[in-house]
Order: structure tokens, then sequence, then C-alpha cells
């Protein structure tokens, strides 16, 4: 079941990479890869929704980027969280928090 | 703390661009590489790995334009980006955007040259601070002087009116006076060498006029309340800034130096900013002096202290106030309406109960004054919302035409839109492309337009002067201009540029990389699909013959306004304005002045008569009063009032107007004599009917009291002011045996042939006649007509132009839908040739097409026409709104446009050779 996150769960999308981010600075195909593992295979993100929001989430300052070494010597893109990012990945945890416990509560009652 | 981030982003978004593509490029680059080494890691072969990284990254330009699309500011880089894109188009077709340009460039241009003028006579405010509290007490639209005695609203109000409301009123801050009508004489500059100063216009003013206006010099000071104090005794001046460039070279020191007006010396005490030209639009003053010295400006005359009598007032005075804050324009005209009646009141005292109701039903009209006086308003305020309906016509005409050549070009356009659409551009984005390319042809057409306007708007000054005394326009751009220009442009660019960006945005990608889809685009030869091209040239058959038809009865009313008999020959007869009481002469003096000069001039031998007329003809001028015709008809008494002129011996015989009973005035008619006149032909039927008037006797009530005359002539009507006169009761009396003030008069000099040597004669004549005067300035009959058909000449010759600019525009549309579809059936004909069709048959299959459309546009354009004809109206002369001379020119013009546009298409369509016509399709 790979679901692809539409424009509509930009926020969750960003969260997910902040996220994968706090474990260490990655390049773009390894956040890709992370954002699979932690949520079990759920979402898959494809470059094509990762890049825009990667570069977006740049501009805004969260998250930084420097051009380094990958495993095999290749050239790759690298990200890593900034101290702004820090404080945005707690907000939108919260504000997820706040998300899915009001859709909770509206599913369980009758 | 994020925003600063983000403003960086965008900077380094819009300037470092390129830095950044290609950091993109090589991290999506590499991205491929890191999946391509993964799929390998996993066990693919090398080719099986590459192709499935490419497949899940999706495409490197999609994914590319994807982060661009997310970009802070990737707004204003899309819309730089279509410019470019746009610019670069323009420059592929230099034909065809060189052909939009220009055709946009009239269209826009004519919208702008009249929009100056309307903005200068109609729409412009002062140049003074706040003028929306500036009010008019008097009339803005009139301009001279008036004396007498009436009711109504006043045009103009005496010295002492506005001295006591100056003192007296609560709901003004402050009141400024200005003489309505300012002369021009003969300005001297002290030590500037000439003994004779070019001459200058003059305007009397207040001593709070700067003040009330808000205009601050650019040098020196203003007038104050000081200088009304002392009759003649404040011979300052203020100087325009124009006057001050051109007779004082721009001179900061212009401030202790004087100039001579009349033999007066006047100390220049500043100058006006460039910008303030006086109250009234249209007259541009020179030097501005104070009203106390308007007996050194108008010599031999009072126009300052009160009368003797209410009947003599001289009101000549237009009147402007500041309203206090917080007074509205009803509270202010309640207010100083109250001031005003008490002023009459005072005077009132001695009046008969008749003549004391109408001299008390007078009022002060309070309107707004923001944009200042202007007669030019009353003259041309119909013909420039006329021109402006039609240069708005002509503007929707050129954008049909480039919307038609815009719509032609994007069939060929259809695979470079396909393309742009695989590299990722949606619809939305390729509609925004195509339309950026609209506005830009729109922006450089309204570019060129503007230049175009202010060439234009030289040459439309030229023609509505016509005269020696061109109107001082101003209409150098200002931004109400360029906003106006600019708006047109967007506009016109939406108009023309929305059906072929929709056209864009619905392309269809597959059959057109297939090449399947119609590279010609039909003009609605397939059923179902909307005909735009073929609608746009009719609605543009039916708007050129509203123009046409418009300037066909333009052009027919102006023939009969040549035509015009004026009961008096016009040519080879000249005429000169003599004022000898301006230069000191006094009671019996100007009368011997003026036969004096009559004496001289009968003795010159291409001088066949000269004559006296105190009014003139076509002067501006002319006397009204009622008078009791002893022995009239009983209804003739209602109405009592007649125009009136005093004449010299042998005005008549001068000036060629026929006598029918009687004699005309003669040398013995003159002081001593019982005062005798004739009758004008309407003037005489409506008194006497069909009896003779001769030796009747009128009485002439004027303000000097009763004086009476004896009937001795009948003489035909004629034309006294305008061309459009329609008859009036007239009479005349003789000048040496006046009615009131006979201390001016207009000599009439009839010629026999070449007028050079009259010219000089008379002018001869009046020199040693009078040396103290300066020199005459003498004009034809025909100069004085043409001058007043000025407004009319004008009118007919932009309609022609216009007319003639819209028919060439709509062949121009013609001839390119024509082509147009010649092409797109071009196998029809060729099949049709190849059945046997004469070549005659297939001319006739095109033509009657065209004629087909502009048949449509006629019928349409039909009721149009006689709505617009009802409009303009008020213009005409002798001609009726549907004129069918006119109508019939106007649709045969089209019909010929018709024809001429499909002829090179027809021609190319006979030439068909049904082979090669059957092989291409």
């Amino acid at each position: 079941m790979n679901s692809e996150p539409t424009t509509l769960l930009q926020g969750t999308l960003d969260l997910l990479i902040l996220k994968s981010l706090v474990a260490g600075e990655m390049h773009g195909l390894g956040i890709s890869r992370r954002v699979q593992q932690i949520t079990g295979g759920t979402f898959v993100v494809k470059p094509g929704s990762l890049f825009p929001s990667l570069h977006r989430m740049e501009e805004e300052g969260w998250i930084s980027s420097f051009w380094g070494d990958s495993e095999n010597n290749r050239r790759a893109k690298y990200y890593r969280l900034i101290k702004a990012g820090r404080k945005q990945l707690e907000l939108e945890t919260k504000r997820w928090g706040r998300i899915s416990w009001a859709i909770a509560q509206a599913l369980e009652a009758s | 703390m994020t925003r600063s981030v983000k403003v960086r982003s965008f900077l380094r978004n819009l300037f470092s661009t390129r830095r950044v593509e290609v950091d993109l490029d090589q991290e999506v680059h590499a991205h491929l590489e890191l999946l391509i080494e993964e799929n390998i890691r996993e066990g693919m072969p090398p080719k099986e790995a590459r192709r499935a990284a490419r497949i899940e990254l999706g495409g490197i330009e999609q994914v590319k334009e994807l982060v661009r699309e997310k970009r802070i500011g990737n707004w204003l880089y899309s819309i730089i980006s279509d410019c470019r894109i746009g610019a670069r188009q323009l420059r592929k077709n230099p034909g065809f955007t060189a052909v939009a340009v220009l055709t946009l460039a009239l269209g826009i241009g004519a919208n702008t040259a009249i929009f100056s003028v309307v903005n200068y006579v109609l729409l412009r405010k002062l140049p003074v601070r706040d003028p929306q509290q500036l009010v008019f007490l008097t009339n803005p639209d009139a301009q001279g002087m008036e004396q007498g005695f009436g009711d109504g609203d006043r045009d103009f109000l005496t010295y002492p009116e506005f001295q006591t409301l100056s003192q007296k009123n609560q709901v003004f801050s402050g009141l400024a006076a200005a003489a309505s009508d300012g002369p021009k004489l003969s300005v001297g500059v002290e030590n500037e060498g000439q003994s004779e100063g070019a001459l200058a216009r003059i305007s009397l003013v207040s001593g709070s006029y700067f003040s009330v206006f808000g205009v601050d010099p650019i040098l020196g000071r203003e007038f104050t309340s000081d200088v009304d104090t002392v009759r003649d005794g404040s011979p300052v001046a203020v100087i325009s800034y124009s006057f001050w460039q051109s007779r004082f070279a721009g001179d900061r020191a212009v401030l202790n130096r004087k100039i001579r007006i009349r033999g007066t010396l006047y100390d220049v005490i500043g100058v006006t900013p460039p910008q303030f030209n006086g109250e009234t639009v249209g007259l541009s003053p020179d030097v501005w002096v104070p009203l106390s010295m308007q007996s050194e400006i108008y010599p031999g005359r009072d126009y300052l202290s009160l009368e003797a009598t209410p009947f003599r007032k001289t009101e000549w005075l237009q009147v402007i106030g500041r309203r206090k804050p917080g007074v509205d324009l009803a509270q202010a005209k309640a207010g100083i309406n109250v001031d005003f009646q008490r002023i009459l009141q005072s005077q009132s005292g001695q009046m008969s109960t008749e003549d004391r109701r109408t001299f008390l039903n007078q009022h002060l009209a309070v309107i707004d004054g923001g944009r200042g006086a202007s007669t030019l308003r009353g003259d041309f305020s119909k013909p420039l919302q006329i021109l402006m309906a039609v240069v708005g016509l002509i503007l929707l005409i050129a954008c049909a035409n480039v919307a038609n050549i815009l719509l032609a070009r994007s069939a060929a356009r259809q695979r470079e839109l396909a393309v742009r659409v695989t590299m990722g551009a949606g619809a939305a984005r390729l509609f925004r492309q195509v339309l950026t390319e609209s506005v830009l042809l729109a922006t450089i057409g309204g570019a060129f337009g503007l230049l175009l306007a202010l060439w234009a708007d030289a040459a439309l000054l030229r023609l509505v002067s016509g005269g020696p005394n061109p109107i001082p326009l101003d209409v150098h751009p200002d931004s109400r201009i360029l906003a106006f220009t600019l708006g047109v442009a967007v506009l016109t660019s939406i108009l023309f540029g929305l059906a072929p960006a929709l056209r864009a945005a619905r392309v269809d990608l597959s059959s057109v990389l297939k090449g399947t889809s119609r590279s010609i685009a039909s003009t609605g030869s397939q059923a179902g699909r909307v005909p735009v091209g073929k609608i746009l040239v009719v609605t543009q058959v039916t708007l050129s013959l509203l123009l046409l038809v418009v300037a066909g009865l333009f052009v027919r009313s102006f023939q009969n306004l040549a035509a015009v008999q004026f009961g008096y020959d016009v040519d080879h007869l000249l005429i000169l304005h003599v004022s000898p009481v301006s230069y000191g002469y006094k009671g019996a003096q100007i009368a011997q002045l003026f036969k004096e000069i009559i004496e001289r001039l009968d003795t010159v031998p291409s001088v066949r008569s000269a004559s006296l007329m105190d009014n003139g003809l076509f002067g501006g001028g002319d006397s009204n009063s009622d008078i009791f015709v002893e022995g009239a008809k009983p209804k003739a008494v209602e109405t009592p009032a007649s125009r009136w002129d005093m004449v010299g011996p042998n005005f008549f015989s001068t000036t060629g107007i026929p006598i029918l009973y009687g004699r005309e005035i003669g040398p013995q008619d003159s002081g001593n004599s019982q005062r005798v006149g004739l009758l004008n032909q309407t003037a005489a039927h409506y008194y006497f009917g069909d009896a003779n008037p001769i030796g009747s006797r009128i009485r002439v009530k004027t303000t000097e009291g009763p004086s009476d005359f004896v009937v001795i002539g009948v003489v035909a009507d004629s034309k006294h002011g305008s061309v459009r006169e329609k008859p009036q009761r007239r009479f005349y009396i003789p000048f040496f045996n006046p009615i009131g003030d006979a201390s001016a008069a207009n000599v009439l000099v009839r010629t026999s042939g070449d007028l050079a040597a009259p010219v000089s004669a008379i002018r001869a004549a009046v020199k040693q006649a009078a040396p103290n005067l300066p020199p005459v300035e003498i004009q034809t009959m025909n100069q004085r007509v043409s001058q007043s058909l000025a407004t009319d000449r004008m009118i007919t010759k932009l309609s022609g132009v216009f007319g003639t600019l819209a028919m060439i525009l709509v062949c121009i549309g013609l001839y390119g839908v024509m082509s147009y579809a010649v092409s797109g059936r071009t196998s029809e004909i060729g099949i049709r040739i190849a059945l046997g069709a004469q070549r005659q048959s297939v001319l006739w299959l095109i033509l009657r097409e065209s004629l087909l459309l502009v048949l449509i546009g006629v019928a349409i354009g039909l009721p149009a026409i006689f709505g617009a004809g009802k409009w303009i109206s008020s213009l005409l002369f002798g001609v009726k709104p549907a004129d069918p001379t006119a109508l019939a020119l106007a649709t045969a013009l089209m019909f010929a446009a018709g024809i001429l546009a499909c002829y090179i298409p027809a021609r190319r369509a006979m030439r068909v050779d049904p082979i090669v016509a059957l092989r291409y399709e």
C-alpha cells in the first residue's frame, strides 16, 4: 500500500522530513528511504514531492544544505536540521498531536 | 527570524538564477546516480537499473520544474521568463510584430491625443493648493464684460460689490477677483533696447488673488491686500514663468527691474511657478497687475467706483472664493447670497416696483471652481465627447485586427506550444505566456502611440486654432495621461489577447505532435466551431460604417455652413477696431477722428467705400435693448427687445446689405438733426406686418433713458455674429447721432480686388488722423468668418481622417479573413475547378463571401447609426441625422472596401491548380 503524499498533506511531509533529519545529515535519497522506513513502508516519497519540499524548507530556513560525498564517493547534496527547524518540528509535532486527537475523538463519538 | 531568511532566498532566486539552476540540475542528476547505484546493489543489471531509476525519478526536467514552481519569488520569475519568451517570439516574426505594433500605436495614440485635449479642457484641476475648496461666485463659462441691468444668475460682479462681499462674508476664508478678459498690450522691458515692446496679456487682479489660490512664487513675493488701497497707487506686477524666461532670459535679478505698460512703469515683484497659468483655462496671462491700476490699463474709463445709478453697473470681474473648512457648497451659496441680497437691497431704493422686482431677482450661482474658468468648455465639450467616441471605435477596430492576426498565427504555433507542454507547462502557464505576448505588444504599441499622440497634439492645436490667435493649450503629458495610456494599453491587450491565449491553452498535444491536426485553423467552415475571425470582421464593418456615416454627416454639414448666405458680400471686406477713448481722446474729438479716417480712406483708389459700425461683424459684441414701437401690432409688445447697431454713413452700400425700402444713413444724419434709423426685414415684419414702417417713431429704452428715432428705411436680414445665426430683429441708427457710448468703433472698408494696397493705406490713414494710437490690427471678413467656423472645421477634418483610418483598418481585416478563408478552402476550390467551374464563378464565390460579411455588418449597424446621428444632431447644420446621401455613400464605401480587400485572395483562388490543390490535401 504505497500512497504518495499529496499537496493536502504538505505539512505532514514536512514533518516527516524534519523528523528524519533528527537522526543526522542525509542526502535526498537517504531522507526518502528514511521516511519510508520510519513510517513502516506506508509513505514512499517520490523525488517529485521530495525536492520541492526540501528546497522550500531550506528557503524557509528550517534546514540547510551542503555538498558532500556519499558512501560510494559520489557527490551528493546533503541536508541538516538547524535550530529553527527543530523548533518547527516541535510545533508541527504538537499540532499533529492535536489534530489526530481531535479526529480520534470525532470517530469515537456515536 | 525566518522572514530575513526568506528575503535572502527571494533575492538569491532572482539574481543568482543561473547558479541556483546549475545547483539544482546537479542535485537531481546526483540523485539519479544514487538511485541507479541502489538498484545495482540490489542486484539489477546496469541497464535495468538505469531504466528503473529513471522511472522512479519521473523525468529530470519535470522534477526541476516542480521545484521551481515552489520557489519563493517564482511568480516574479515566471513573469520575467514569460516576457523574455514573448519578446523572443515577437522578434522572430518582425513583419507581424511591425503590423500589430503599428495598428495598436494608431489606435492607442489617437485615444491618447484626444484624451490629452479632453483632460486639459474638461478635467484638469488648477495647479493650486486644494482646488476642491475653490468656488466661482460668477459664471466660469462667460468671458468679457456686461453693462446694464437684468436678472438671474450673475455672469460677473462689479468692483464695489466684490469689495463689500470680501469684507462682510462669513463662509469664505478669502475672495479673489480677476478681470474676466485681459487685454493684450504692448509691454516694454526697461533697458531692453526696444522702443516698442512685444504684446503680452495683462490680467487685472485683486490683492488677495494669489493667496486665495495658494500659489507660491518661485521668486520674490506676491500681491497683498495693500495693493488694493490706493487708486493707481501700486504700480507693481507679478510676471509669469514663461514671460520671465522669454523677456528676461530667466535673469534672477528680475526683481529689481521694471516693465512699461502704456507709459507707466511697474516694479516686477515676483514670478509665478511654471505650471500656473491664471484662473481661466485657455487664457495664459503674462503679467498680473492690481485692479487698482485699472485706469492705467483701460484709460478713459472707470470700472472701480460705485455707479451713479444701479442701472449703469459695469460687471467685469470673475470672483473666486475659498470655502472655510467645514463649509460645504450649499452653505457657501446660501451664505453669500444673503450678503449679496443685502447689497442689492441697499441700492434699490429709488426704483420702480417693476424694476425693483427684476433687480432683486439677481443671484450668485456658487459652483465648484477647482477646474477654473474657461470658454473652451462651452465650445468644445460636445465635439470632444464625439471625438472620444470616435477614437474609441477606432481602437476597437484596431484591436479586432490584431486579434485576428494573432489567431491566424496561433494556428501556426501549435507545434511550439505542444513542445512547451512536454517541457512541463500547464494550460494555465501557456495561457499566461500567450497573454504576456499580447501585453508586450500592447505596451510597445502604447509607447509608440504616446509618441504619436505628442506629435498629433501639436497638429491638433493648429487645427483647433485655425486663426492668428492660437489657443495656448498645454497638452504635455502629465501623470493622468500616462495612466490613461497605460490603462488603454492593458485593456486592449486583454481584448485582443484573450482569444488567442484561450486557444493556446487548449492545445491538443497528441494530435499536434502527430501532425494530424489541421495546421490551418478554419475560420468557420467546420460545423460547431465558433467563427471568431468572421465575427470580428463583421463587428469591424459595423463600427467602421458608423464612423463613415458620422464623417459624412459632418462633411455635408460643413458644406452647408460654407455655403451660407450672409446677406452681404464677405469678400473684399476689411475690418479693424479703433478705440480712441483708450488713448486719451474724449467727446467730440472721437467723432471728428472717425470722420477724418473715413475721409482719408475715401480718397484711396483701391478703396471702393468705407464706413463705421460700433459692434462690428463677427466681432463678438452686440447691443440689445427693449424698444417701444408707435403703432405696432399688439402682439409685438410681448417681447419688445431688439438688437441694434450704430453705423456710419454709407454703411449699407459698403457692406452690400440691400436696402428694400427708403434710403440709407447719410452724412446729413448727424447730431443736430432728427435721429433716423432703419429696420431689418425681420423687425419690420414683426412690428408692422405688411404695412410700411417708414415714418414711424421708435423709442429705445437704454440705461441712459429713452431715446427716439424715425424709421427711414428697411434693409434685408444679414448675419452679424455667427454663421448659424437665425434671423433676428435688428435696427440701425447713425454713429454720429448716437444713443449711449460711441467712443470706439469698427471701421469697415470695401476694396476692389487686391488687399495689399488698401491695408497699407488704412494704416497710413489711421496713423495720420490719430498719431497716438498704436498700430491697428486689420482683418478680412473672410478671416473672421473662417475663425468662427474653426470648431466645425476641426470636427469635419478629424472625423474624415478617422473615418478613412477606420476604412483602411477594416480593409486590412477583411483581407486577412478572406485570404485565410481561401487558404482553407483550397481543396474545395480545386475540386470545383476540376469539375468544370469557370474561373469567374470562383471569383464570385469569394466575392460573395466577402460582400456577405459586409452586408451583415451594415445591417447590424443601421439601428446604431440612427442613434449616433441623433447624438450629434446638435452640431449638424442643415442635415438630418438620417441623411440618405451620407448613409448611401458610407455603405458604398464599405462595399468597395469589401471588394478591394478580396482582390488578392480572389485572384489566388482563381489561379488554383486543381491537381496541386488535391495533392496538397
